[in-house]
């Protein structure tokens, strides 16, 4: 890899600097390295812009007057395509159809993203789906804003680019990378995925502390093992443990708030439809509405959430803030394995 | 184009916001939907006194934890809708609490439509539309009730959410030049972004500008 000679930059070459600067495309950037060639110096582009991972379609969506939410804040962003598990991946919507995915941080001086952002991208026909900032914009259509420590994201086909995402609530996305992303993109959201579940080098080393970011664990449905560990940790006395105990109650009395809203809705759910479902005589029926909520059967592992000061959405100082430079702080890329 | 941003609000789950939502935006009703968490958005274009109204409607999670992210946008709420379920006496015994939290965090001009939801299901009813209606009228509220079930009084209720909004700015009650209101006049483009929207919704969309 690190023989390949540096790539000629879209905002290098001369010639097109005009247009490239007002319409970049995405590079064909195939490796981490090339990218590591391209990080920002003081009076060059931003090559998140040019990635058109920076001050993308969702976040000007986000940040214009519509919407106004989070405007001091960077936000992350790719396209992606929806697709669904068969023999092989199969998109889920027609090709103009594609799923912009974003995360940003409520607070600027957040050292971590805590918001998911999900608008659907509805192109004209015929359009590139790679510009950033295309002549006519395509429909930008604000979905769903996320906090992030109700989602879990993980790296689920790296080969196919594709990310599995996963709500407290059981909705799961599977989203593929749109196919003109460069490489390195993917490995921008790979490095997300890790960062968003072992946190950064700025937050807490201390072995006691339990940094877990997502909240949708994955032995959810076998607690009995980490959650008797995550007990005995907690029982060693430690002061800095008393401060995020304290940190995190919040979290959990939502947490508990949430998995009690969940029972409401579904006891809820069934109660109105047990007239109907006594009509079908279909039994076993409620068992499956349970089963259609996992983790709210038992609900210990909700006490191995335990959050840093990273976590916090008002922290007491100011901290920096580059989702991309975040990002691209890396060493090289450490891809997770996948899960599926 | 006029562009509203109504919000629908409550603090407990299951009361049908989603659903009234759904029932306007697309004129379905899907009994069970999932739980919502933060923020969901939908949109539909109306017409009222021949113009073009995009509404863009916040629907909110009742979470607390979320509360604190979603507070901080009510004041770019021109209208909001607050949601109890009259079969459910808890959704209606703490409205006052909620009202008091939507009207502190939110602009002192927003409207807000009480809106009593579930009005199919007269046999399991808890809460009197009277008591409904006494408690918007000791509040300076706007009230309805409403069945995202049978679509009875759904549109209406969002429309004269909207008109209530558009009288306040033919008032001059709402600056329309501060967007923090929750009011935009849309640049020309905006049509296109609205009537997407609007066909998405299942709605004829207008092409016409104020």
């Amino acid at each position: 890899m690190s023989s390949v000679p540096p790539t000629k930059t879209w905002w290098k070459s001369k010639k097109t600097v005009k247009v490239t600067r007002s319409y970049p495309t995405f590079p064909s950037l195939t490796a981490w390295e090339e990218f590591r060639g391209l990080l920002r110096v003081d009076g060059e582009p931003n090559p998140g812009v040019g990635l058109g991972v920076e001050e993308g379609l969702l976040c000007q969506k986000v940040h214009s007057p519509e919407f106004n939410l989070f405007p001091d804040s960077v936000v992350f962003e790719s396209n992606f395509v929806q697709v669904k598990r068969s023999r092989n991946w199969i998109d889920i919507y027609k090709a103009s159809y594609t799923m912009a995915l974003g995360v940003t941080s409520s607070v600027p001086c957040l050292p971590l993203p805590n918001i998911l952002l999900m608008a659907s991208v509805k192109w004209h026909q015929g359009q590139s789906q790679t510009w950033n900032r295309p002549s006519i914009a395509p429909n930008i259509i604000l979905k769903r804003i996320l906090p992030l420590k109700f989602v879990e994201l993980q790296v689920c086909d790296r080969l196919q680019r594709i990310l599995r995402l996963r709500t407290v609530t059981e909705k799961i996305y599977y989203l593929k990378l749109h196919p003109n992303h460069p490489e390195c993109v993917f490995h921008f959201w790979t490095r997300l995925v890790q960062i968003l579940q072992k946190g950064l080098s700025i937050t807490t080393k201390d072995p006691n502390i339990l940094v877990t970011h997502c909240l949708v664990p994955k032995n959810c449905c076998n607690p009995s093992g980490d959650a008797k560990l995550v007990q005995k940790k907690l029982q060693v006395s430690h002061p800095s443990e008393s401060l995020i105990q304290l940190m995190a109650k919040g979290e959990s009395e939502a947490l508990s708030q949430i998995f009690a809203d969940l029972h409401q809705q579904n006891q809820f759910s069934f109660r109105s439809s047990k007239k109907l479902e006594t009509n079908k005589d279909s039994s076993g029926k409620g068992g499956h509405e349970e089963d259609s909520i996992p983790c709210t059967r038992d609900l210990r592992w909700r006490d191995s959430f335990m959050y840093g000061e990273w976590e916090r959405e008002n922290p007491s100082g100011p901290q920096p803030l580059s989702l991309l430079s975040t990002l691209a702080a890396s060493t090289r890329p450490q891809l997770a394995p996948p899960i599926g | 184009i006029f562009s509203l941003n109504i919000y629908i609000l409550f603090y407990l789950p299951g009361v049908g916001k989603s659903c009234l939502l759904l029932q306007f935006t697309d004129k379905r009703f899907q009994p069970v939907h999932d739980l919502t968490i933060g923020v969901e958005f939908g949109a539909r274009m109306i017409t009222i006194d021949g113009k073009q109204i995009k509404l863009q409607i916040w629907d909110t999670a009742g979470q607390e934890s979320f509360r604190s992210i979603t507070r901080s946008y009510y004041r770019g709420a021109a209208g909001a809708l607050l949601v109890y379920d009259i079969t459910r006496r808890d959704t209606f015994n703490h409205l006052t609490t909620w009202l008091e939290d939507a009207r502190q965090h939110s602009n002192s001009n927003m409207v807000i439509m009480l809106i009593g939801n579930k009005s199919d299901l007269e046999s399991r009813r808890e809460v009197k539309k009277e008591e409904g209606e006494a408690f918007a009228r000791e509040h300076g509220l706007i009230f309805m009730e409403t069945s995202a079930k049978t679509a009875s009084n759904v549109e209406e209720a969002f429309i004269n959410t909207a008109k209530e909004i558009y009288e306040k700015i033919q008032e001059g009650v709402f600056d329309i030049n501060n967007e923090a209101n929750g009011i935009k006049i849309g640049p020309q483009h905006a049509a296109t972004n609205a009537t997407h929207a609007c066909n998405q919704g299942g709605q004829q969309a207008g092409g016409g500008c104020c």
